[in-house]
């Protein structure tokens, strides 16, 4: 399986990313009322990344992160259960993004569209975030997205990830820093093991541009030049983007970016990230 | 990029401060130019000196930049180096030609 096949508008308009619709539903769909055999409630399009990602990576779907419940319930002590959906819960409440398009509800189509397409996974327009808009700045700036796009795919990792991140003493020294408003600290990097354990690369997925020509440099430039002429209505002059899934992120980290609260007097984390290791910036 | 940022692993080393303050500013995740054209309007902050100055020079000479740090860490999609670095010099310093006619770098 190469490429990407679900181009831009070859749904027909079709809700991408809806997360269940009776005419979506796979082969082995079964009709209800037989209570043996699972409903599949993904579209084809959330099938087939997800599919693509088991394939090319290993990535297990089903697999949960094994929560340190105690720990997380620790970490805002006057928080009760479910500790992982309060964590996220009280970084809804900040400004940072992490959790909007780092986190599991994200899918891996919606990751993967926003990777090749620049379809911004928090904007809930289906017409604007189609359109490339941006879902979290104001007025209609494009979305912008690095070679990559990234997510901890277990909402119990994301929320670990964020209680043991914002303890870390890198961390903790960049929310520390005595605040400015015109700046910012520099962002941090903590490695995925460190945060999850061993196996915590294992609750991480993600998908990169297909390089063109052998350069990944010139597959963003194509990207930004692909959504340019789509957005005038014009026939691009350049390939339509490619993806495909980051091998692995073993040995990987979580880049941690800090900026100003709402308030502006202070620090907060503004997202987090899992980045792989280095030696997988080439299209393997 | 490397096990880690280009500034951790360099510190010393020309346009560290240019490829921090960039990702800082710049990098998609975290994409806030305005707060770094604030930034590069305050007259108080050392770095930003340095900082003006190794983008006048990246501008001048960016065959000096190292391989694709830049790029890596920023990821920026103007096409090449010199037009991002040179976008970016519009953007924060306006009209004030980054290198003077002599081929001198402007005082600031």
């Amino acid at each position: 399986m190469v490429g990407f096949d679900r181009g831009f508008d070859r749904d027909n308009g079709a809700e991408g990313d809806r997360p269940a619709e009776a005419g979506a539903h796979g082969d082995s769909t079964v009709q209800d009322g037989d209570p043996r055999v699972a409903v599949e409630t993904r579209t084809r399009g959330e099938a087939y990344a997800d599919l693509r990602q088991v394939v090319r990576t290993g990535w297990d779907r089903h697999q949960r992160f094994d929560t340190p419940r105690s720990e997380l319930a620790m970490f805002r002590a006057e928080r009760a259960s479910p500790e992982a959906m309060r964590i996220i819960v009280a970084a809804d409440q900040g400004g940072g993004h992490g959790h909007i398009r780092h986190e599991g509800w994200v899918t891996e189509e919606a990751s993967m569209r926003r990777v090749a397409y620049l379809e911004d996974p928090a904007q809930l327009d289906p017409g604007r975030r189609r359109a490339g808009i941006d879902g979290l700045r104001p007025g209609d700036r494009n979305h912008l997205c690095a070679s990559r796009s990234t997510r901890i795919t277990d909402p119990d990792a994301f929320a670990t990830v964020l209680a043991r991140g914002s303890a870390h003493p890198d961390v903790r020294a960049a929310l520390s820093t005595p605040y400015d408003r015109d700046s910012r600290p520099g962002p941090v990097r903590i490695p995925i093991a460190d945060l999850l354990g061993s196996d915590g690369h294992r609750a991480c997925t993600g998908w990169q541009l297909e390089p063109v020509a052998g350069s990944t440099r010139t597959a963003v430039d194509n990207r930004r030049a692909w959504r340019t002429a789509i957005a005038d209505g014009r026939q691009p002059d350049v390939p339509e983007p490619r993806a495909h899934p980051v091998p692995t992120f073993e040995g990987g980290t979580i880049v941690f970016a800090v900026s100003h609260n709402r308030q502006r007097n202070g620090y907060e984390i503004a997202t987090l990230f899992p980045q792989s290791p280095a030696h997988d910036l080439t299209h393997h | 990029m490397d096990e880690d940022f280009y500034w951790k692993r360099h510190p010393d080393r020309p346009f560290a401060t240019l490829i921090r303050i960039t990702t800082t500013y710049l990098h998609p995740e975290a994409d806030d130019p305005e707060s770094l054209q604030r930034l590069a309007r305050r007259e108080d902050r050392p770095e930003m000196r340095v900082f003006k100055a190794e983008l006048r020079q990246a501008i001048t000479h960016p065959e000096q930049l190292p391989s694709d740090e830049l790029f890596d860490h920023v990821q920026y999609d103007d096409g090449s180096d010199e037009a991002f670095l040179r976008r970016l010099w519009r953007e924060l310093y306006g009209d004030e030609p980054p290198v003077t006619e002599s081929g001198l770098h402007s005082t600031p």
